[in-house]
């Protein structure tokens, strides 16, 4: 018997020789790291960049969960890119651990630095030093299903002021029958419930995280108030049950079938909706605190950062600059439906026809994004004792306890 | 063993083959083979339904199991992703490739010395050699990558698949073993009066009769390299070199961790392909690597 295989894989062994060896990059590529879903948003700044410059930026996707395992391995290992995007919520992580370089000197001469939202600055400052800006926006607002909000009888154009108001109105919608149901939440996902649960807590005047050992977590009677209203809903069947195990996959799919009244979202809905859903009439509005008048928003997205050991930090900056100019602000965002990372420039031609990207844009100005170092711990694990207190006040409905066991377990993260 | 006894052999072997005794026993088996294959084939139907939905037909909840619109969308989404469908593809195959080579050159030879020769602590050595098979290589993974990047191995197709070889060679060689073990010795015998030496027993003898067998490892090198995700994401620093599965975890990312489901059920349906197609090809020998491995 001859062997045919030997000698196709030696011929797959030398062409895997040729091809292994690519050719030595442009000294003018500068590498980037982004989040996988912020990735789109990245692309229409990067797209726009390399329109008019030489130096071209070169994306590398990361998957999301992902992000923090690679650039650290990647600084241990010198192995990193010039600039990354990700989730702005690891920021202080990073600054502490030693990752990111010390761009205070250029921002502060940066005129348009001042105008960034408040919310990135804060996140992008350890000790005092700059270490990012914001890059690709995104904020929680209230959405809801003004087809639905009509069929019930309720105004479709007047978004609800209070939380004890979208229970009142989930109740309406969910009368429709036919599996149409008032509000929904994603049950099982830590990310999902920070971005659109915690800031009615913030918005009825509540605390959340502790920024450094010792503090306390959770304060105020917004958590409670919170809960106790939501545990409400859940058990007068307002909320679908698919809801409960809802890891955040089906986070806003669910919406998308036409038959939920009310739930929090993200700005990047808007153009999401108008793109598979065109036909749906839906409004967008603040997330609502317990009394009128309140209301927050979680400033979420991705901040740009320099690594320690980027190779052409240089470059990276003047990246950094360009991206917080009104051009890439207005022609890389907000012609693409995004929010500018600079509040001042939310009022633009291209919002002009489309208030409710207007309304996202200046929740960006109301919101707030917790400093917290271990908040992978603290939140966004599958196990934190954040989502641990929302399934057992919602779900299994001990308010009190699941506040105090999360209080006491968020305190002994803090302090490690 | 006479021409007769052996026939009469066959002749039993034969008759096993039908089973049941009458027509409705035969009828039944038939149908719940063909209800096993059903669930076995379901997932790959519905996976291949929901890629040729329409992005929001795919993520509708409750799902639907037929297509209402018939699109193209997530096939055209998963072709043009950031460094295009055809770049991931062939870093996997190139990966896969120099992987199989590793793990042939290296676990061939080493099976054929633990199953002929005689030495001081061979069983200890062999033990050695499987333990990698007992620690989850996760943990193994970042000092892993720190050594490559010093001496040059990160973000190298070669590097990943050192990994890939690192991850099948115990099996591998466990395999290679048990089927140089079936071969008769009586073979090698009459080559050495023939005037043979060593390597020309192991190249001329041995080695074509365990073809089957070499096969088999070469389908595993590949199925595991192929398929693996995690060592692909951290040895790789830039979108050009990630391979299929990184991008498959990318494609389907959503805000806040929705699921594009569209993408992603195309995204299988095309990295099955080379799998389906390999299996298909080889199945023969295939079937009898794995059976030389399993009876010693």
């Amino acid at each position: 018997m001859r062997l045919p295989v030997h000698s196709s894989l030696l011929a797959l062994a030398l062409t895997a020789s040729a091809v292994a060896m690519p050719g030595a990059a442009s000294a003018t590529d500068i590498q980037m790291w982004v989040r996988a879903s912020g990735a789109t948003a990245a692309q229409f700044m990067i797209d726009l960049w390399n329109a008019s410059h030489d130096d071209k930026v070169v994306a590398t996707v990361i998957p999301d969960n992902q992000m923090v395992t690679k650039l650290a391995t990647g600084s241990q290992a010198g192995d990193v890119p010039d600039m990354v995007s990700f989730d702005l919520i690891y920021m202080p992580d990073f600054m502490k651990a030693g990752f990111l370089k010390d761009i205070t000197d250029e921002m502060k001469k940066d005129p348009n630095y001042a105008g960034v939202a408040q919310a990135y600055k804060d996140i992008a400052t350890y000790d005092g030093k700059i270490y990012g800006a914001g890059f690709t926006p995104d904020v929680s607002v209230l959405l809801w299903n003004k087809d639905l909000f009509k069929a019930a009888g309720l105004d479709p154009d007047k978004a609800p002021a209070t939380l004890q108001e979208i229970h009142e109105d989930a109740k309406k919608i969910t009368a429709l029958g036919n599996d149409t149901y008032g509000y929904y939440f994603s049950g099982s996902c830590p990310g999902c419930n920070i971005f659109v649960t915690s800031p009615m807590m913030v918005a009825a005047g509540s605390k959340l995280l502790p920024t450094k050992a010792g503090d306390d977590a959770l304060t105020g009677d917004g958590v409670k108030d919170v809960l106790t209203e939501m545990k409400a809903m859940w058990d007068e069947k307002l909320i679908p049950d698919s809801a409960q195990a809802d890891t955040g996959a089906n986070f806003f799919a669910t919406f998308e079938t036409g038959k939920i009244g009310i739930q929090g979202t993200g700005g990047f809905a808007i153009s999401a909706l108008k793109h598979d859903k065109p036909d749906m009439n839906f409004g967008i509005g603040f997330i609502p605190g317990t009394k009128a008048g309140e209301a927050s928003a979680f400033v979420g997205g991705d901040v740009i950062a320099i690594p320690a050991a980027s190779k052409h930090a240089d470059l990276a900056l003047q990246f950094i600059h360009w991206e917080l100019t009104d051009e890439a602000q207005l022609e890389g965002l907000a012609k693409n439906s995004i929010i500018p990372s600079r509040p001042a420039l939310a009022d633009n031609k291209y919002f002009k026809d489309e208030p409710r990207v207007v309304t996202t844009a200046q929740a960006l100005g109301k919101g707030f994004t917790p400093y917290a170092l271990h908040f992978n711990d603290m939140v966004n694990s599958d196990s934190s004792p954040w989502i641990q207190m929302l399934q057992t006040a919602i779900f299994d409905g001990d308010v009190d306890g699941a506040i105090k066991t999360a209080q006491d377990a968020m305190k002994a993260i803090a302090a490690q | 063993m006479t021409d007769a006894a052996l026939s009469t052999r066959v002749a039993a072997a034969r008759e096993e083959r039908v089973v049941g005794s009458n027509a409705g026993v035969r009828y039944l088996l038939a149908a719940i083979a063909v209800f096993i294959s059903a669930l076995m084939l379901a997932p790959v139907v519905l996976s291949f339904f929901a890629s040729i939905k329409s992005k929001a037909d795919a993520s509708a909840t409750p799902p639907t199991y037929l297509p209402h619109s018939f699109s193209l969308e997530n096939y055209r989404n998963i072709l043009d992703y950031q460094a295009g469908l055809w770049t991931y593809v062939g870093n996997s195959l190139l990966v896969a490739a120099l992987a199989i080579v590793l793990v042939v050159a290296l676990a061939v030879p080493a099976g054929y010395g633990l199953a002929r020769f005689r030495f001081r602590g061979k069983e200890v050595l062999f033990l050695v050699l499987l333990l990698p098979l007992m620690i989850p290589y996760q943990s193994l993974l970042i000092p892993i990558y720190m050594m490559f990047a010093k001496i040059g191995l990160a973000n190298t197709h070669i590097g990943l698949a050192i990994i890939h070889a690192i991850l099948q060679i115990p099996f591998s060689i466990y395999l290679m073993r048990n089927s140089f073990e079936g071969v008769p010795k009586e073979l090698e015998e009459a080559a050495v009066v023939d005037g043979g030496n060593s390597f020309q027993l192991f190249t001329r003898v041995a080695l074509p009769l365990v073809l089957p067998g070499v096969v088999t490892i070469a389908l595993f090198a590949f199925i595991t390299s192929w398929n693996e995700f995690l060592a692909a994401l951290i040895v790789m620093n830039k979108e050009t070199l990630f391979t299929v599965p990184v991008m498959l975890v990318s494609v389907r990312t959503g805000h806040l961790g929705a699921v594009d489901w569209g993408s992603l059920q195309a995204g299988i349906i095309v990295s099955i392909i080379p799998c389906v197609l390999i299996y298909v090809f080889l199945q023969k020998y295939y079937v009898s690597g794995l059976l030389s491995g399993a009876v010693k």
